[in-house]
């Protein structure tokens, strides 16, 4: 049977594996940051506000 | 109360999932990792090279899992979505949702490795076999159901609506798949070599697969709470719980 | 006052329908024009050379089909949705389920018939062998309305949608595989000499089980999406 390399062939679907892997990682992270980022800076956007009022929060 | 049932009732409470999540995830990633390590060290350099096949089919340890879990992923997705629209549950449309772009990875996952596959064993980077164009059709349905969820506004009636569609797609699956298989086998009578035969693995060829097999399982687990946490936040953005929670981080540390 | 039956306010749906598709009756040709079309451009991409056009005919043909029926689908439920007449079915006294299948064999007759029509006419510019027509032409009337049926399940997810155009094709495309394999394929049978009777019994038992169920599953998914 031929002996060629089928290293290349492996490593690259392994490869394919590790990145695809690697964006299910990433992706809820960068989601959840950005999430929380946008609630932080409400919550700072709500704190002034309600610093420079008259009247309390509600 | 049923102390299990007070817990699936607790999970039903946004910044009680989002506590769960957050805790638990890591530990899917983790073990999923794991397992997956070994497994693929063992699939790379303990399994011997097989005699017709040389090394490549070591993709097989990739592959089956990957396709396995596509296949999976669609029936829970189909199965949380049918809990969802039933009883109304929201964490369910939550959890159905947050499956739909595991599931899509997974059968990216498949149509590559197994179009890699192909190349060195019968000279095509493609071919219309019966798999491989189930998962292609089943790839497509998991970017519908993504789709139609991100097209509409309303979070809750786009969850509802493309629960539906992950039900119907659900019960169609088999329809695909057999009309595709009586394609293959009615129309192309020559052709009857699959481009994955039925190669038989040797009992000392299994134990990468699985723990492939299980480490997929794991990892499934960990990202699915990481996203549903990540649609629970989205969802839940308005609320007083979670901007407590962004700046109660940004003191302590961030995510 | 009596409470209508379901043939009452059958009839009543579909006259309303013929009514509206008469004041437009130029928009009612225009799937069997865009199939048209598309049979010209393959026959064009093709090199309109007898012998590779008759191999390919039975396929371009359905893909035709399929394609100007996908384009029309988005006139199923949008005309009545913008209006609000759609929530107004959903108060009707009558079920939900039988006002989408009326709509929808409306839809139907007034879509796709025209193409079945037009059918042989297609045919021939393809230069399809005759014997395989009336293979073809059973399996469009059996696959045609199936496609519809579908394509009803399809529309009323995306309903409550502004614009749904692709994402209707993209949603649509998978489920209508089943019917365009053993559409194609049982034509694909009759020109290698073998029985078609196969292909076209599951396309009609398929028929069977979509008139039952998708009108169902059509106003469920209309229920959550205007809801």
């Amino acid at each position: 049977m031929p002996e060629m390399t089928y290293a290349g062939y492996v490593l690259a679907a392994y490869l394919v594996f590790a990145v695809v892997m690697l964006w299910d990682f990433v992706a809820p992270r960068i989601r959840t940051r950005q999430i929380l980022r946008a609630a932080r800076l409400l919550a700072a956007r709500r704190a002034a506000a309600a610093a420079q009022s008259e009247f309390p929060p509600q | 109360m049923n102390p299990v049932l007070r817990w699936f009732h607790q999970l039903g409470s946004p910044p009680y999932f989002d506590r769960f999540a957050a805790r638990w995830a890591p530990w899917g990633y983790g073990l999923g990792l794991l397992v997956m390590g070994v497994g693929i060290y063992l699939a790379l350099f303990s399994v011997p090279p097989d005699y017709q096949q040389g090394d490549s089919f070591r993709i097989l340890y990739i592959h089956v899992p990957a396709a396995w879990m596509s296949l999976l992923v669609y029936v829970l997705m189909a199965l949380y979505a049918a809990i969802a629209l039933i009883w109304r549950i929201k964490l369910c449309e939550i959890l159905a949702m947050a499956c739909a772009p595991i599931g899509a990875a997974f059968t990216l996952i498949t149509l590559a490795t197994g179009s890699i596959w192909g190349k060195p064993m019968w000279g095509t980077w493609w071919d219309w076999d019966p798999r491989l164009t189930t998962q292609l059709i089943l790839f497509f349905m998991y970017l519908g159901v993504i789709g139609l969820y991100h097209a509409i506004d309303d979070r809750r009636a786009a969850a509802r609506v493309a629960s539906l569609l992950a039900i119907v797609g659900v019960a169609l699956v088999p329809v695909i798949r057999y009309s595709v298989v009586w394609w293959d086998n009615t129309l192309h009578q020559g052709q009857t070599v699959s481009v994955f035969g039925e190669s038989k693995l040797h009992a000392s060829m299994l134990p990468p697969l699985v723990w492939m097999v299980i480490g997929t399982k794991f990892w499934f687990a960990g990202s699915l709470l990481a996203r549903a946490r990540a649609d629970n936040l989205y969802r839940e953005a308005g609320k007083e719980w979670v901007r407590k929670l962004a700046t109660g981080k940004q003191r302590s540390g961030s995510a | 006052m009596t409470r209508p039956g379901l043939l009452r306010t059958g009839a009543a749906l579909a006259l309303r329908d013929l009514r509206l598709l008469w004041r437009r009756r130029g928009d009612a040709l225009q799937p069997a024009l865009f199939a048209v079309l598309v049979v010209v451009l393959f026959s064009l991409a093709l090199g309109g050379e007898a012998e590779l056009l008759a191999q390919v005919a039975a396929a371009v043909l359905w893909v035709a089909v399929l394609l100007s029926g996908l384009l029309a689908l988005d006139t199923l439920f949008r005309g009545d949705a913008e209006d609000g007449s759609l929530e107004q079915w959903m108060l009707a006294p009558v079920p939900l389920a039988w006002l989408v299948l009326v709509r929808t064999a409306m839809h139907w007759a007034t879509t796709a018939l025209p193409l079945l029509l037009a059918a042989p006419l297609l045919a021939e510019l393809l230069q399809l062998p005759r014997v395989q027509l009336p293979t073809l032409l059973a399996a469009l009337a059996l696959g045609t309305p199936l496609l519809s049926l579908i394509g009803a399940v399809v529309a009323a997810l995306t309903v409550g949608m502004r614009r749904s155009g692709i994402l209707l094709a993209l949603l649509a495309l998978p489920l209508y595989v089943p019917v365009l394999v053993f559409g194609a394929g049982s034509v694909a049978l009759a020109t290698q000499g073998l029985d078609p009777m196969g292909g076209l019994l599951l396309l009609g038992a398929g028929l069977v089980v979509a008139l039952v169920l998708a009108p169902v599953v059509a106003a469920t998914a209309i229920r959550i999406a205007l809801n």
